[in-house]
């Protein structure tokens, strides 16, 4: 696929905007015309040519702007990118791991050049060079996570699995939906999944967890999870929700199609060699309504899955204020027709 | 699952029927790194039968150019350590798994208390490694019935010597647990590998003593015990699979083709866990993780190194 | 905000009682803290060496001459929190595997308490903790990131950015705090009514 990077703004002015292919390669993540929570885990294997899910991290054409946003945000809030002390070893493993991944498949981009422990990466779209030494700090401007972090679209987790459970120990986190890492950092798998409606009756975090605990270094896992941003806004983090948070009263019924986003996160989880943690990957993908109903197929899905949208789902994803505006934009396209299962766009 | 696949690239007898094996990557690259207390499950075509057992790695786990595995020649067994003993020459080529890791140092512990019996030292070997890298506070004390089967001892002592302490049994030497667990400070944890009667001993120690669940990490390979041929239905896949005496439910499954989840196959790890729909005998659980509520429901049971006294157990798969 | 769910981040806290297997015994309270190990020693005594840490500040009644009846020799009092967490961290130094920690007053002292401990190598869960006295939480602000302490409402004004903050269940035990999320951000101004729920 040939990337042509994009400049886009992803708050103020807001200029993002897929192009036609970006569109077509949507995660779309309803194959049915019901949403229910669940754990939807499976293998991270290589999916088709052009998809999301082809390489082991993505790059996009929005690569470029993203990791300018991705600076913005820590350069306002430093408190973004957090690491405990004994989690040094799974920084060099992320390191090497996210180094390696983009190296290989984006040979045009990215080149990783090694001699025995001395390592010179090149970061063409970034204009980035950097020489090194594998495993001492010292030789890097800023520690392996934050340096790496910086530099791959999306947030990062780094688990450390212990007492029968994992602990958010690093992350770098400027484009989550609505949690904090502030706040996180250090919290165990139970704790910082606290705020999530309805598991609890159907123990889905507990068998996720079991799940995660025996995930092997070469079979790396994923998932989709789902949500919606007004404006295509990265940062919509609880740091900010006053800069935010006042978006959900501009969405209207004839608005709605520019405003309203659906945000689909790719998440994606890797065992690593050195330090047994858990690399947690938080992929990012907006599209506007007008966006998605390129494809009337995806409108009419979408449609449906948000109108019958379980309230208790419907709070926690903070849709409530325009669920209605946007469910009335959608309807012109649900004839109501049977369009059967599948994410596909037609 | 994806698979590694290594060339024994050389054999050496360590001690009283220990056998030391080093592995290449088959294709002649890099293999994997690991953290201390990894283990590799090692695939071995037998004819007729496919043995499956795991085993620490206990070379440094930034060796990337080999691996290095102990086997210990088990007579009364299923038959997997004879096969690594009598089969696998210089040259031979086995698929392995990735290493897993069921039995890590805490990366929050301000000490590390390594106790280690016979062939328990293996994976503890790796860890020193770790611990020596990271400038981690530890101490090893190593328990073996003569300096005969004492693998590793000298080397480790070469190593390591200030913090390592030999006990030799036939020199009457033994470990006291009670004194050397009520001399820890704040902060430490404990980790026992070796023979199940020393682990249990050293377990319930600790316990008895006050140390915290977490503070307490034990890895034991049990081997599936050999039995009486039963009949296992699986509900889902609709088969009647028989069970024979010498090999586990576990591996009666993957030899008839049916993809049942596993990790450590030994009893530890709670992966392979399933549910058991009905039987005309009794359960016979011989693994360390259900709890005794769990065993005496029969509703659950875990495949790798359970069975059951029965003309057939059916189970939910 | 929080209807329709519990969030499992929130502690929960029990009554405190001697745990047998045990090398020795810590147990630290404040206020009216001290209740609660009177409680405690009333219970048949383990066979270990038992140390109390105790400060009166903030107790309804004087707990002093029953604490002294019940732990004696064993007892040491502070002035402040400050002067007995002090105490603690010392103690702690020398201290063995096998001690058993027991603690006593409110979420924020029982958060020091546990704080100085995992320094040393403590998890957080083996500090068993017994909620007294007040149920004011300290509320971190994302905002702004201080801490507020001492918070009885649902609604707190935050003391670093003066915003007006709702008090979610979401707790974290590494700050000892709620977190805390601008109230009225969607529609400044409209706070909603502000009802004393922690007392």
């Amino acid at each position: 696929m040939s990337l042509a990077f994009k400049q886009e703004t992803f708050r103020d002015d807001y200029t993002f905007r897929n192009s036609p292919e970006a569109i077509r390669r949507f995660p779309f993540p309803f194959p049915e015309d019901q949403y229910m929570y669940s754990v939807n885990i499976e293998p991270h294997t290589p999916g088709p040519k052009g998809a999301v899910t082809e390489f082991t991290l993505d790059v996009d054409e929005h690569y470029v702007a993203e990791c300018r946003d991705k600076a913005i945000t820590l350069e306002q809030d430093p408190g973004r990118c957090a690491s405990l002390p004994h989690m040094m070893d799974a920084e060099w493993d992320f390191l090497e791991f996210t180094m390696e991944s983009l190296a290989r498949d984006y040979p045009e981009q990215f080149s990783l050049s090694k001699n025995g422990k001395e390592w010179t990466w090149v970061n063409r779209p970034l204009g980035l060079e950097q020489s090194f030494v594998f495993g001492d700090a010292a030789t890097l401007p800023m520690g392996p996570f934050e340096y790496m972090g910086r530099q791959v679209q999306g947030d990062f987790v780094l688990l450390d699995q212990r007492e029968d459970t994992l602990f958010a120990d690093a992350g770098i986190v400027t484009s989550q939906a609505d949690w904090s890492l502030a706040f996180n950092v250090g919290m165990s798998w139970h704790e910082w999944h606290g705020p999530v409606p309805q598991v609890t009756k159907l123990g889905v975090m507990d068998r996720a967890l079991k799940f995660l605990m025996s995930l092997q270094q070469g079979n790396p896992v994923r998932r989709l999870n789902w949500t919606m941003t007004i404006n295509p806004r990265l940062d919509t983090s609880p740091e900010n929700y006053p800069l935010w948070g006042g978006d959900r009263n501009k969405v209207n019924a004839q608005n709605a199609g520019e405003l309203a986003h659906l945000r689909v996160e790719l998440q994606t989880l890797f065992r690593m060699p050195r330090s047994n943690a858990i690399v947690f990957s938080i992929r990012c993908y907006l599209i506007s309504m007008e966006e998605m109903a390129t494809y009337p197929r995806w409108a009419k899905r979408f449609h449906r899955v948000l109108r019958d949208l379980h309230p208790d789902l419907v709070e926690y994803k903070g849709i409530t204020k325009y669920q209605q505006a946007v469910v009335a934009w959608l309807s012109r396209f649900d004839d109501g027709a049977d369009i059967g299962i599948g994410t596909q766009p037609e | 699952m994806s698979q590694l696949q290594v060339k024994v690239a050389a054999i050496d007898d360590v001690s009283a029927g220990v056998r030391h094996f080093t592995l290449v990557d088959a294709h002649g690259g890099e293999l994997p790194a690991f953290s201390g207390g990894s283990h590799i499950v090692v695939t071995m075509p037998a004819p007729g039968r496919t043995y499956r057992n795991a085993y620490s790695l206990l070379s440094s786990p930034e060796n990337r150019a080999h691996y290095e595995i102990a086997v210990h020649r088990q007579p009364q067994s299923r038959g997997g350590s004879i096969y690594m003993h009598e089969q696998v020459k210089v040259g031979s080529v086995l698929d392995i798994s990735y290493p897993v890791n069921l039995f890590a140092l805490s990366r929050v512990a301000k000490h590390h208390l390594l106790i280690a019996g016979g062939i328990g030292i293996t994976p503890f070997m790796a860890q020193i490694h770790d611990l020596e890298r990271l400038g981690g506070d530890y101490s090893l004390h190593y328990g073996f019935r003569s300096r005969e089967h004492a693998a590793f001892a000298d080397a480790l002592k070469a190593r390591v010597s200030q913090r390592a302490v030999c006990y030799d049994e036939s020199l009457g030497q033994r470990m006291d647990f009670d004194a050397l667990l009520r001399a820890q400070p704040l902060g430490t944890h404990v980790y026992a590998c070796g023979p199940q009667g020393m682990v249990e001993a050293l377990v319930s120690t600790a316990r008895a003593l006050g140390w915290p669940e977490h503070h307490i990490h034990s890895e034991q390979f049990l081997a599936p015990p050999v039995g009486e041929p039963f009949t296992l239905k699986l509900s889902k896949s609709e088969l009647e699979i028989t069970v024979q005496g010498d090999m586990s439910m576990l591996e009666a499954m993957e030899a008839a083709g049916v993809d049942a989840p596993s990790l450590c196959r030994g009893g530890a790890c709670g992966r392979c866990e399933l549910e058991v729909l009905g039987t005309d005998g009794e359960l016979q659980h011989h693994d360390h993780y259900l709890s005794d509520a769990d065993k005496a429901s029969g509703r659950k049971i875990m495949p790798c190194v359970s069975r059951a006294k029965c003309g057939y157990l059916e189970l939910n798969l | 905000m929080e209807r329709g769910y519990w969030i499992r981040s929130k502690p929960v806290y029990t009554a405190l009682l001697w745990n047998t297997k045990a090398t020795a015994h810590a147990v630290l309270a404040a206020g009216e803290g001290g209740l609660a190990v009177v409680k405690l020693f009333q219970q048949a005594l383990p066979e270990q060496g038992i140390t109390v840490f105790y400060s009166p500040a903030g107790a309804s009644k004087d707990y002093l001459p029953a604490l002294q009846a019940a732990a004696g020799a064993d007892l040491q009092v502070f002035e402040t929190t400050a002067a007995l967490l002090e105490a603690w961290t010392r103690y702690l130094a020398s201290a063995r595997m096998g001690l058993r920690i027991y603690s006593a007053g409110t979420e924020k002292f029982m958060w020091e308490v546990t704080d100085a401990a995992e320094a040393f190598g403590i998890l957080n869960n083996d500090v068993m903790k017994e909620l007294t006295g007040s149920l004011a939480r300290s509320v971190y602000c994302v905002h702004c990131k201080s801490l507020t302490h001492e918070v009885t409402s649902n609604i707190a004004t935050c003391s670093g950015c003066g915003r007006h903050l709702f008090v979610r269940d979401h707790f974290s035990r590494r700050m000892g705090a709620y977190m805390g999320l601008m109230v009225d951000a969607e529609n400044p101004g409209e706070v909603p009514e502000i009802e004393e729920i922690y007392p």
